[in-house]
């Protein structure tokens, strides 16, 4: 029978409460360690045709009559479209349509940031529509832009209202302690540079509409358009074919979607709206810039007495705002706290998701002020972390779900221990130093999840959701986790996604959310389809139930009997045993998080300012692995991803005009295979006991948020420099290398703080 | 648009200029002209009619820098200014000659912004983002000139031979003035056929950019020694390559107040270049 239940939702650190159906009778964890399959490594089902260009993405799709559009994007950090005229663009050659502000919404004759969209036209090649939005006639009247995240708290331009968080009492803590430290600490605006554009193709037929489209979310997807549209949801078909990236960026439909759904009903053709690299540097999303002004205090044996201070998060005109100040409040047992957050709106493009979005740029703040902490109080950074550790969610008092840092913390401790032979390898302007920093993170996932099994005649099952794999490998694990649960090698296991007329309802795909989302839901649909199995095996050899079990693609019994599964699949002939599944709920009164540590070792040239990261170790605590080969990859990613964050990207906007001045990928600087490090991943590999029937948490983020403190860190001990600003581009390094020269030299007993 | 692939280089001559321009790997003027910048109604192949190739000191124009990276007697220098450039896809497709002529990555310029180097009245950089640019020179302009193997060619002192005249590569460029904007101006349907690159005693490249590989030089050094006389030029620290007198010469230099950075870059590669020699 089913169960309707109540229970909490979080994405990205973002609780809701939620109606949820789940089974009846939830599975036992399985043992903890490699499985036949699960925990096992695993290469991508997709990944041969992904190399080879064979797989399809939303790009290749090429229906009859494909109109392809075009946006005019505000040149403009802030404007006011006097007038607008579209009648040069349609009668240029090979347009078919043109829609402009009061078309449709999201086309806006008030643009608010460059590059918001104002006017679209479909026509028959690209080109066409290219030079055609050339022609649109617009008087513009351009208005001051607001920049500056600072002036825009002041002057009251907040996206949300300003949050103050306490508790214990802040002024007590600095009082009691031996030492304060605070810095200010800044982080750039970085882009997703998803290799795959923003993109969807709009197609209306048999009274109906369907979608494709690169996204993190086919049922946001499809609730939207129904919106738009006043379809009702079953008339919308969202598609999500191979993916090229999102990371957070491809949540939601954006402008492109409804630009290409108004253009298709007005010419009664398919049209495709994709970015360009430059939109997609422009108007496809960002992480925001930050502004931390943080403070720590602590004994002289290093319990931390306060933390707090005042984050400014630069937003843009519209996003939303993310938890800058969350590893603060989270990641050790601090008493005393005071944060406040400010939510500054400006005149620049919309921020995104990207990649657990604040935690990457407080952990940032943080994980430095915690190793100039523990340089003042001459106390070991690891031994600093460790004496603060928190045994519960100070945020509530909520117990985690599990945590296994402290056995990241002794995973580490081998590489930690290096530091001074590679601080001994120091020689003539290179210096070389180690450092760490620590990872907290959500990505427990949650319901509504569902799949479906089919098992076939031939023994072989099929996972049927319409779920997405947004390039993470998540349908390899699909297939491991059904293998598994089934007795079967995965390659007698077929997945079927990306479609919302081919399955059931599947989570977004963000917040490190879809293993431990989908997989539990997997796992249930294929043991239902088990279970069908083993009884009607039972009936068939006259056995009980609970002696037999499926193994090696065998039906086996307790007594050492075998059958092959097709001896039961096989009577089916056509026709199929369906399982179905679902994600139970998150642990009641719990916390769900992700935990690691990464250790840095870099060598830094002093006269030029360059910097190389040699090797970074990455230790976490995601719950238990699914594919070791697949979680190694991710990690890489991140890592890699992050380096860029921490070394080389960084958007650029002219400072008097606001608009956006790396639109290039010459300009824009995404590391490349030169700048990678060794990367040693290392997981703990155990399984959440509490996390329903897989205790798999997810990965998709951990791996980015240390990334940055354990270089900054790793640059301190190498040359005794704070950097406080990323990127630390080469300008930035050299500064912060005179800076400590000048400090070096004021004399002792003169240092303020 | 229209290609034209003339069988002669007096053909060939004949069909530039007068809003045409010559092609030869493409990697810089495709994508001006997808931009904008250069605005082209005939494009002029000339990749089977320019010099290609290595004799000597002799350099085909249209040689690629991928094939120079792997020549041992080309100076060292030049080698690894090649291989310090671009990506390896580029560096098979770009030619010697086409390097040279290279515009800067200034991103107002890139953008269009109405700049003096566009034929404006202000410098956008100058009051605005200005990390990447000039240190020296920078008085109208404060654009970066990109070519690693001009600066290479320039500490090498050497020259070119082109379609109507022969001249140093330092020659060639020029900062802009309120006359001409053109920082390596060629005549209308000129054509770089060779260069002619005397052999050093010793020389030597180093170069600073903001990742490992497949950047435009922050400081590029080049340093060349000739019977005992040295010329430093530097690539990314002036609207053109600039030729360094002495490396005291960077005492002299003007830079912005985000590009004072590049300065202590400049000094830690000219003292090793000099080291390196």
């Amino acid at each position: 029978m089913a169960r309707l239940i109540k229970t909490e939702k979080e994405v990205e650190g973002r609780y809701t409460e939620q109606w949820i159906v789940v089974d009846e009778d939830a599975l036992d964890q399985w043992p903890e360690g490699p499985l036949e399959v699960v925990g096992r490594e695993v290469p991508r089902i997709d990944g041969h045709d992904r190399a080879r260009g064979l797989a399809g993405y939303t790009a290749d799709v090429r229906l009859p009559g494909l109109l392809q559009a075009a946006v005019l994007r505000s040149p403009h950090a802030r404007a006011r479209v006097k007038s607008i005229d579209l009648s040069p663009a349609l009668a240029a050659d090979g347009v078919r349509a043109a829609v402009g502000p009061d078309d449709i919404e999201g086309l806006t004759d008030e643009p608010a940031y460059m590059g918001a969209a104002v006017a679209a036209v479909a026509a028959d090649t690209f080109g066409a529509a290219r030079a055609a939005i050339d022609l649109i006639d617009v008087e513009w009247e351009e208005l001051e832009p607001l920049l500056d995240p600072d002036e825009a708290v002041k002057q009251g331009s907040l996206l949300d209202e300003s949050v103050t968080y306490e508790r214990g009492d802040f002024e007590r803590g600095l009082a009691e302690a031996d030492a304060v430290v605070e810095a200010e600490y800044r982080t750039q605006v970085v882009l997703h540079n998803s290799l795959e554009t923003h993109q969807s193709i709009a197609h209306w037929e048999d009274g109906g509409l369907t979608i494709y489209i690169s996204t993190q979310y086919i049922w946001g997807v499809r609730a939207a358009v129904a919106k738009q549209t006043g379809l009702p949801e079953d008339k919308v078909r969202v598609i999500c074919l191979a993916m090229g990236g999102g990371f957070g960026s491809k949540n939601s439909p954006g402008d492109y979607t409804p630009i290409a759904i108004e253009l298709a009903k007005r010419t009664g053709q398919p049209v495709r709206c994709a970015l360009t690299r430059r939109e997609e540097n422009v108007a496809a999303g960002n992480r925001n810039a930050t502004i931390q002004r943080i403070t720590a205090a602590a004994r002289a044996d290093g319990t931390l007495t306060a933390l707090g201070g005042e984050f400014v998060n630069a937003i843009g005109f519209s996003g939303w705002s993310s938890s800058t100040e969350g590893p603060m409040q989270m990641l050790y047992a601090c008493e005393n706290m005071r944060t406040v957050k400010h939510s500054a709106k400006l005149n620049l493009p919309p921020m995104a998701a990207f990649r657990a979005p604040g935690f990457v740029e407080g952990t940032f703040g943080l994980e430095c002020l915690l190793d100039e902490l523990a340089a003042k109080l001459d106390i070991d950074p690891l031994e600093l972390r460790r004496r603060n550790y928190a045994d519960s969610d100070r945020m509530d008092e909520r117990p985690f779900s599990s945590k296994q840092l402290a056995e990241c913390y002794r995973r580490a401790e081998p590489h930690w221990q290096r530091r001074n032979e590679v601080r001994a390898s120091s020689s003539g302007p290179w210096k070389r130093g180690v450092g760490l920093a620590s990872q907290i993170w959500y990505g427990g996932g949650g319901p509504p999840s569902y799949a479906w099994v089919r098992v076939g005649s031939n023994g072989h099952a099929q996972v049927v959701t319409a779920m997405q794999d947004i390039g993470t490998g998540s349908r390899t694990a699909m297939a491991q986790i059904a293998a598994e649960e089934l007795g079967i090698p995965v390659d007698h296991v077929h997945v079927s996604l990306g479609d919302s007329a081919r399955g059931p309802y599947a989570t977004l795909s963000a917040g490190s959310s879809t293993i431990p989302s989908m997989g539990p839901a997997t796992r249930s649909a294929a043991a239902d389809a088990k279970r069908q199995i083993l009884e009607i095996a039972a009936q068939r050899f006259n056995l009980e139930e609970r002696v037999l079990d499926l193994k090696g693609g065998k039906i086996v019994s307790a007594d050492g009997g075998a059958w092959e599964l097709t001896e039961i699949t096989g009577l089916l002939e056509d026709a199929q045993i369906l399982g179905n599944g679902a994600r139970g709920p998150n642990p009641t009164g719990m916390r769900v998080l992700t935990f690691g540590v990464q250790v840095a070792e870099v060598a830094v040239d002093v006269e030029t300012g360059e910097v190389r990261v040699d090797k970074i170790v990455a230790i976490h605590d995601v719950g238990r692995v699914i594919n070791a080969l697949g979680a190694s990859s991710q990690v890489e990613g991140g890592i890699i991803q992050g380096l860029g964050h921490t070394l080389s990207e960084e958007r650029l906007v002219d400072p008097h005009t606001g608009r956006v001045l790396t639109q290039s990928l010459d300009a824009y600087k995404l590391p490349t295979i030169a700048d990678v490090p060794e990367i040693v991943t290392d997981l703990v590999d155990v399984p959440d006991p509490h996390l329903t029937n897989l205790g798999a948490k997810g990965l998709g983020e951990p791996p980015i948020i240390p990334v940055a403190a354990a270089v900054a860190n790793a640059i301190r001990d190498a040359t005794g420099a704070d950097v406080r600003s990323l990127p630390i581009s080469r300008e930035e390094m050299l500064k912060a290398l005179r800076e400590a020269e000048a400090k070096k030299r004021v004399p002792v007993g003169t240092a303020s703080s | 648009m229209e290609l034209l692939r003339p069988s002669s280089l007096e053909e060939a001559t004949a069909a530039l200029g007068n809003g045409s321009r010559a092609l030869v790997g493409g990697t810089e003027l495709v994508p001006l002209v997808r931009d904008g910048l250069v605005q082209a109604d005939t494009l002029v192949d000339v990749r089977d009619l320019i010099p290609r190739g290595i004799d000597g000191s002799r350099i085909g124009a249209g040689t690629t820098l991928a094939e120079l990276e792997v020549e041992p007697q080309i100076p060292e220098a030049l080698r690894e200014a090649c291989r310090l450039a671009a990506s390896p896809q580029l560096r098979n497709m770009g030619s010697v000659g086409g390097n040279l002529l290279q515009s800067t990555r200034c991103w107002y310029w890139r953008l269009k912004y109405p700049c003096y180097l566009h034929g404006g009245d202000v410098c956008h950089a100058k009051a605005g983002e200005h990390r990447e640019h000039a240190i020296f020179g920078n008085e109208r302009c404060a654009s970066a000139h990109p070519s690693d193997v001009a600066a290479a060619l320039v500490a090498l002192g050497a020259s070119m031979r082109t379609t109507s005249r022969e001249l140093p590569v330092a020659d060639l460029y020029r900062l802009p003035t309120d006359d001409n904007r053109d920082v390596a101006p060629l005549e209308p349907g000129e054509l770089i056929l060779d260069l002619d690159v005397p052999t050093p005693d010793s020389s030597v490249y180093l170069k600073a950019m903001e990742r490992q590989r497949y950047a435009f030089p922050l400081v590029g050094v080049a340093a060349a020694r000739t019977a005992g006389t040295t010329r430093i030029a530097l690539a990314g620290v002036a609207p053109i390559p600039w030729l360094l007198a002495s490396p005291e010469a960077l005492d002299e230099a003007t830079p912005l107040p985000r590009t004072a950075y590049k300065v202590d870059i400049a000094r830690a590669l000219v003292r090793r270049a000099l080291e390196a020699l």
